[in-house]
């Protein structure tokens, strides 16, 4: 029981980010791509591949969750947001196929955390989303769990490195069981 | 919770000792210490017993389980059932190790014991990890678990707990609209 004066801030709950929470700031650094609807004037200067001075309709760009999610709509005026490569149908079978081969580390850290963000933008594909993150995760639990608990005191680098961030929490708090023994 | 809490608190268990001194009854908070007299076993806690065996100040008793064809029959009944299996004292491993650790001059056959406890530890600890898998495979909500001792539910507690949050946050997803708004 020890007791701690510096109490971090977990990440939140499904569609929600806690808005104190570093690892949900960190996750809402990475960028998705977007297409604007709208024209953006005398805004050029933030997509770095074009010369005009304003963002013209239709134009796709990278944007962080933060911004995304900012300047999201339902009336879709403003942006549409496509889903990153790795959300789609095709990687969505390899998933459901043996989700433990995939190396969720290099898709991009935060596979679980930025999939449930990505269900605020109404993608008519959302509930098969849901769906995949979670059987992903459950698929890969066991491995997560066995590697965790029997890493007593090795190099585990080799390990960890096809692990999401997610799983590495997980994985840490494994790890600390085997203090005693 | 952290491993060396659970075995502070094995050590209340109480374990039949020999003393070579005498002393008067010693009342104190917990409970009282019986009267001791020399070569007449009394019960303490075992971390009284620990602490006179260092002392080299008495002998210690193992206790009835601790004996090699009980652990023996005990593994075997471990390995074969699919559930846990009452174990005989709920502070198993702890208990071994510390007896093992300071008083293996009295217990016999001390290197076999060890290596039983092991096994059944091992054997446990196995039952475990398999529950806990087709607990979470299945995304069951409830599991039952008989008999385990706080040593082993403390290896498994913080890990299960999480990933059980974490499998609740990504189940959340799938019903839109539960407990989006915030109120202020």
């Amino acid at each position: 029981m020890d007791t701690q004066s510096y109490m971090p801030v977990p990440p939140g709950v499904g569609l929600e980010e806690n808005f104190f929470s570093l690892d949900d700031i960190l996750l809402s650094h990475q960028r998705l791509p977007c297409r604007t609807e709208n024209a953006f004037p005398r805004l050029g200067f933030l997509e770095k591949s074009s010369e005009t001075p304003d963002i013209l309709e239709g134009t796709k760009m990278e944007m962080p969750l933060w911004l995304a999610k900012g300047l999201y709509e339902r009336k879709r005026r403003v942006l549409s947001v496509d889903l990153p490569k790795m959300y789609r149908e095709g990687w969505r079978t390899v998933f459901g196929a043996d989700p433990n081969v995939v190396d969720l580390h290099k898709m991009g850290p935060y596979f679980y955390g930025l999939g449930s963000q990505l269900l605020h933008f109404d993608s008519p594909e959302n509930p098969e989303i849901a769906q995949a993150i979670l059987q992903t995760y459950i698929g890969r639990f066991r491995r997560t769990m066995d590697s965790s608990q029997n890493a007593y005191n090795e190099d585990t680098s080799a390990l960890v490195e096809r692990l999401d961030f997610l799983e590495r929490t997980l994985f840490r708090e494994g790890k600390s069981v085997q203090r005693k023994w | 919770m952290d491993p060396s809490e659970v075995e502070f608190l094995a050590e209340k268990e109480t374990v039949k000792i020999i003393p070579n001194f005498s002393l008067d009854k010693v009342y104190l908070i917990g409970g009282d210490l019986g009267p001791f007299n020399p070569g007449l076993p009394v019960s303490v806690p075992v971390w009284l017993a620990l602490n006179l065996k260092q002392r080299q100040k008495c002998r210690i008793v193992p206790p009835e389980w601790m004996d090699a064809d009980k652990l023996e029959e005990i593994r075997e009944l471990e390995r074969k059932e699919d559930t846990f299996t009452p174990i005989p004292s709920p502070h198993y491993m702890e208990l071994t190790k510390l007896l093992l650790n300071h008083a293996a001059d009295n217990i016999p056959k001390a290197d076999e014991i060890r290596t039983l406890v092991k096994d059944i530890w091992d054997t446990r600890i196995a039952k475990l990890r398999l529950s806990a898998d087709s607990f979470i495979t299945q995304q069951e909500a409830h599991a039952k678990l008989d008999n385990l001792t706080l040593m082993e539910i403390n290896t498994t507690r913080t890990f299960l707990l999480d990933s059980l949050k974490y499998m609740y946050k990504l189940r959340s997803n799938l019903q839109p609209g539960s407990g989006k708004s915030q109120d202020y």
